[in-house]
């Protein structure tokens, strides 16, 4: 039964520990229980984001204007995979925490670290079972975008793969804090607790935190909640992109760093001081790369083509001074409608709130109230409007340019669709948890046949 | 895994050598200054009862503990804890490895690993006798099939020292009987095994050697012959030179 020849440790082959890790993480109750329990909340708010949309276009079969503003990306898309991050940040955990959190309990993580891997290999066959399992957690979300497609519903595949990556990219990012819970803690519960706390705090930080200024808006932004925001607006921004990668491969480290039983309290503690500084450092760079593709078919976060072309050859700085208060809805309106499209557009822009709460309250001192400050170069104006329809002319004026002509056929046509999905209800209430729990079935049943019960085996 | 030297396998020299491993939980000291040493293809039993800390020893020993003191050689070099690993396996007690999956699932996982030929893998199974529940999951097996597939896990790999704590633990007589049997018939082909055991009956009859243990202390370490010299105990029992010198 020996083997006579020597073994390699960096010759150990990977197939089996991916294997091995894809088994486990099927064979537990985990991931099937939360299948079943997101069909009927995916199904829910598909059909009721589906019905909603079906009313507005009812509306809009008289006006082309109403038309155009139906997106499916936010009418449809984005509220059912909306239930699908509900269930990635309050279920997930508990997937993501079996693939080591089970072995730890039943001391076979004592076996696992013996073997011819290296932590760091360990931890990265147990991250691409995390991936694994969001795949086919993600199962009834995907099929709610089929039901949409054969309902005549309109995908546009740029702003769908997008939304579906931001997803991944978050569901790698909760896989990874819970695999990271489950290498410093000693239980799964305990794991949970602490994967929870990040998941459902950032979630509550979110909400608590929205609409503020200063420190409260930096807190609010470390919100795990946030990393979807640019996904869900039809953006893919390189920033948020690599911070979230950023995050995983840290986590990952981290994990590496504490897993192996052996190595002193004090020992990982110093080693995880690097692997936290370059998270940091790689977060800090990212938050200052601005590139980001706007891959909405209505080009939401962009302005007209012609403008956008004009305004890339504006090279001079451009401060805007915006007199609101953050929580002011004005100031919304004008930082999407406007900061956010410059922001994109031009190459040297920088915006400067000096808006407060108390004028926002209505004190009569300050009149500036409201007023925002554009300054190219030495010219400078005002304006009170949120609208780019008056924002890009005061600003040509400034830069001395005649706006560009409006190119005909760029205008998005809308894709209404009245229509209900009451009746893919039964898919997702009736159908599709049958199938699960058929496939559940099927991954846990009995090997067929064993090979290792032939005749004449020798060592 | 780091080979022992073709010719130490032809005849028993030191091959793996412990000293002054000392592990501390808060002030207590659990494993105390242990040094010993074990030779290619030796049966040394680590023997105490319960809480004189033998698997704290073992684990300490594989590099599964952080041990405060103490150096482990291999062939005369220092192996330090990250590449204990290369050299030995350790099989803890009590542990059920991957529950959910079937006997045969574990087997296939470490064969596949270690690269073995379904052949060698077969061969395993027949000699710790785990044919008739391969197709049962883990959790349900007994305990005496449970450590069976420990045993058979073990055997699977290809390390030069197998360490295992408490290998008879669920066993009948008849089984353990067929258990030193096998480990036995591994030890005449070089392999070399370290085993904690707290039955004293079953360690004189499966082990070479004798490590003596008690309150995270050497009491005592040799052949039966040696310890009873020791004892000055001519005749007695391992039960009787333990009694006698702890």
């Amino acid at each position: 039964m020996r083997s006579p020849e020597p073994y390699l440790a960096r010759e150990a082959p990977l197939t089996p520990l991916l294997a091995k890790e894809l088994a486990e993480i099927v064979c537990g109750r985990a991931l099937w229980t939360m299948l079943l329990l997101v069909c009927p909340l995916i199904g829910y708010s598909f059909v009721q984001a589906v019905s909603l949309y079906g009313e507005a276009s009812a509306s809009a079969r008289q006006s082309p204007v109403l038309a155009a503003s139906l997106s499916p990306l936010d009418g449809v898309l984005v509220p059912t995979f909306g239930a699908f991050y509900v269930a990635v940040t309050l279920l997930f955990p508990f997937v993501a925490i079996r693939v080591l959190g089970q072995e730890k309990e039943s001391g076979a993580l004592r076996l696992l670290i013996q073997l011819p891997y290296r932590s760091s290999t360990l931890i990265l066959a147990k991250l691409a079972a995390v991936l694994a399992a969001w795949i086919l957690a993600s199962i009834p979300a995907l099929s709610a975008l089929a039901i949409w497609a054969m309902m005549g519903g309109h995908l546009a595949a740029s702003e769908t793969v997008n939304l579906l990556f931001g997803h991944l990219l978050y569901g790698l990012l909760v896989g990874a804090i819970a695999l990271f819970a489950a290498t410093i803690a000693d239980s799964s519960a305990t794991s949970a607790i602490i994967a929870l706390a990040v998941t459902i705090g950032s979630w509550v930080l979110d909400f608590t935190l929205a609409g503020h200024s200063g420190v409260a808006a930096f807190v609010a932004q470390l919100s795990l909640t946030q990393a979807l925001r640019p996904f869900e607006q039809g953006l893919f921004s390189a920033g948020p992109v690599l911070g979230i990668i950023g995050a995983i491969a840290g986590l990952s480290a981290l994990a590496s760093v504490w897993l192996p039983p052996g190595t002193p309290t004090q020992t990982k503690c110093m080693r995880s001081v690097p692997c936290v500084l370059a998270v940091l450092l790689a977060l800090g760079m990212t938050t200052q790369i601005k590139q980001s593709v706007d891959v909405t078919q209505d080009r939401r976060n962009s302005f007209p083509a012609a403008d956008q072309r004009l305004l890339a050859t504006l090279r001079l700085p451009l401060v805007i001074k915006v007199n609101l208060a953050p929580e002011d809805p004005r100031y919304a309106d004008l930082q999407r409608n406007v900061l956010a499209k410059l922001d994109r557009a031009m190459p040297n822009v920088s915006i400067i709130v000096i808006g407060s709460h108390r004028d926002a309250a209505g004190q009569p001192a300050n009149d500036a109230y409201g007023e925002i400050e554009y300054s190219y170069g030495a010219r400078s104006d005002v304006s009170r409007s949120t609208s780019p329809r008056e924002v890009l002319p005061l600003l040509y004026a400034l830069a001395g340019m005649q706006p560009p002509a409006s190119a005909p056929g760029d205008e998005y046509p809308g894709y209404p669709l009245v229509a209900t999905a009451d009746a893919a209800l039964f898919w997702f209430v009736g159908g599709l948890p049958l199938l699960i729990a058929g496939a559940w079935w099927w991954s846990r049943r009995p090997p067929a046949k064993s090979p290792f019960t032939c005749r004449g085996a020798q060592s | 895994m780091i080979p022992a030297d073709a010719a130490a396998r032809d005849k028993p020299c030191e091959l793996l050598r412990v000293e002054n491993l000392t592990k501390r939980y808060g002030r207590e000291m659990a494993v105390a200054h242990v040094s010993f040493s074990v030779a290619t293809g030796e049966i040394l039993g680590i023997v105490g009862p319960n809480g004189a800390g033998k698997t704290t020893l073992l684990e300490a020993l594989v590099g599964l503990l952080a041990a405060e003191q103490g150096a482990v050689f291999w062939c005369g070099e220092e192996l330090p804890p990250p590449r204990r690993k290369e050299a030995l396996f350790y099989l803890p007690d009590g542990v059920r490895p991957y529950q959910d999956r079937f006997a045969i699932d574990a087997m296939t996982f470490f064969a596949r690993v270690y690269k073995r030929t379904q052949a060698q893998a077969a061969a395993t199974v027949t000699a710790v006798g785990l044919t008739p529940v391969l197709g049962k999951r883990v959790h349900a097996l007994s305990k005496g099939y449970n450590r069976r597939l420990l045993l058979g896990l073990g055997l699977l790999t290809p390390h030069d020292v197998l360490v295992m704590d408490e290998p008879f633990d669920g066993f009948d007589i008849r089984q353990t009987r067929t258990i030193i049997d096998l480990i036995r018939q591994e030890a005449a082909r070089g392999r070399t095994f370290i085993l904690a055991i707290h039955q004293l009956a079953d360690a004189e009859r499966v082990c070479d050697r004798f490590l003596l243990l008690a309150g995270g202390k050497v009491r005592g370490i040799g052949t039966l012959g040696e310890l009873r010299a020791k004892a000055a105990l001519t005749g007695g029992s391992l039960e009787d030179i333990f009694l006698a010198l702890t």
